[in-house]
């Protein structure tokens, strides 16, 4: 798999995951990288709920200095690409 | 009116004639390792703000604290003096990284889990009732491993108190979210029943628990 592959592939895992703990967001379309946490409407609960799905799905464990610079999704993408190998 | 007199006796470098610690081993373990953080969930019971500054004495400890509605009270605690190593993080700034990092830079994180979660929270039985029941305890402890007791600070007489903690909460991993969040909390909601049976005079009973 490369690069563009991995990074489409972690993309779809984090929609899939977010889609349950987001069941308010109706409108998914436009989902992707510059996706904005605070457009998702990502409360404390919410996003320790979505690391341990993360953790479930990929076996990757984020950081407490990890979480606080997400502002996108692509920040999170980012780091599963490198944490993920 | 008690903990507003309590300075008297934590500013003192030994209270012990005031406050008595019963603590499990492997939790004391986890208090004197300054590599360890430890989260200590707690319910509306007894002294908890006496609790939380006199495990301070171990490790710097957070707890999440809101503003009171009464002005005149919220005055009367600000203007009190920081003790030992206590500091609240305020309700509205308790974004997960922020709860995390606590716990990562090795210090305590004090909850109190028993309020009314409504849609936030998990259904669980609490005296045989299913009360809605805030997760964030049970997912900081999933999601950051961090050691987690429940912990009790029972007045024994006048400006007397002890604090009981549970051993460590051990959970055998299943992969499944719900299942170990439930786990967690009726563990919890068990412990702090426990508390209550013991004297439920000193329960703070106006949060409502089975509003649903």
């Amino acid at each position: 798999m490369n690069e563009n592959q991995k990074e489409e592939s972690i993309l779809a895992k984090l929609k899939d995951i977010l889609q349950e703990s987001c069941p308010e967001v109706e409108d998914w379309s436009s989902f992707g990288p510059s996706t904005t946490i605070e457009s998702l409407g990502l409360d404390s609960l919410t996003i320790l709920d979505l690391l341990y799905d993360i953790e479930q799905e990929t076996g990757v464990h984020v950081e407490a200095n990890e979480v606080v610079t997400f502002q996108s999704i692509g920040d999170i993408n980012k780091l599963l690409l490198v944490k993920g190998g | 009116m008690e903990s507003l007199r309590s300075e008297s006796i934590l500013l003192k470098d030994d209270n012990r004639d005031h406050i008595r610690l019963n603590i499990p081993d492997d939790v004391m373990q986890v208090l004197q390792n300054p590599d360890k953080g430890l989260i200590l969930a707690g319910g509306h019971f007894g002294n908890w703000e006496i609790a939380a500054h006199k495990l301070s004495e171990f490790k710097p400890m957070a707890g999440i604290a809101r503003k009171m509605n009464n002005p005149y009270v919220e005055k009367l605690i600000q203007s009190r003096k920081a003790r030992r190593r206590f500091y609240p993080i305020p309700k509205h700034g308790d974004h997960a990284g922020r709860l995390m990092e606590v716990l990562n830079t090795n210090q305590i994180l004090a909850l109190l889990f028993d309020q009314h979660a409504g849609e936030y929270g998990m259904m669980v039985d609490f005296f045989g009732h299913p009360a809605a029941t805030f997760k964030t305890t049970a997912m900081l402890h999933l999601v950051t491993r961090t050691p987690l007791c429940y912990m009790e600070c029972i007045r024994t007489g006048t400006m007397q108190f002890e604090i009981n903690s549970s051993p460590l909460i051990q959970l055998e991993p299943s992969g499944n979210k719900e299942v170990e969040i439930r786990s967690i909390l009726m563990r919890l909601n068990l412990e702090l029943e426990n508390s209550i049976r013991k004297d439920p005079t000193q329960y703070l009973w106006g949060h409502r628990r089975w509003r649903d």
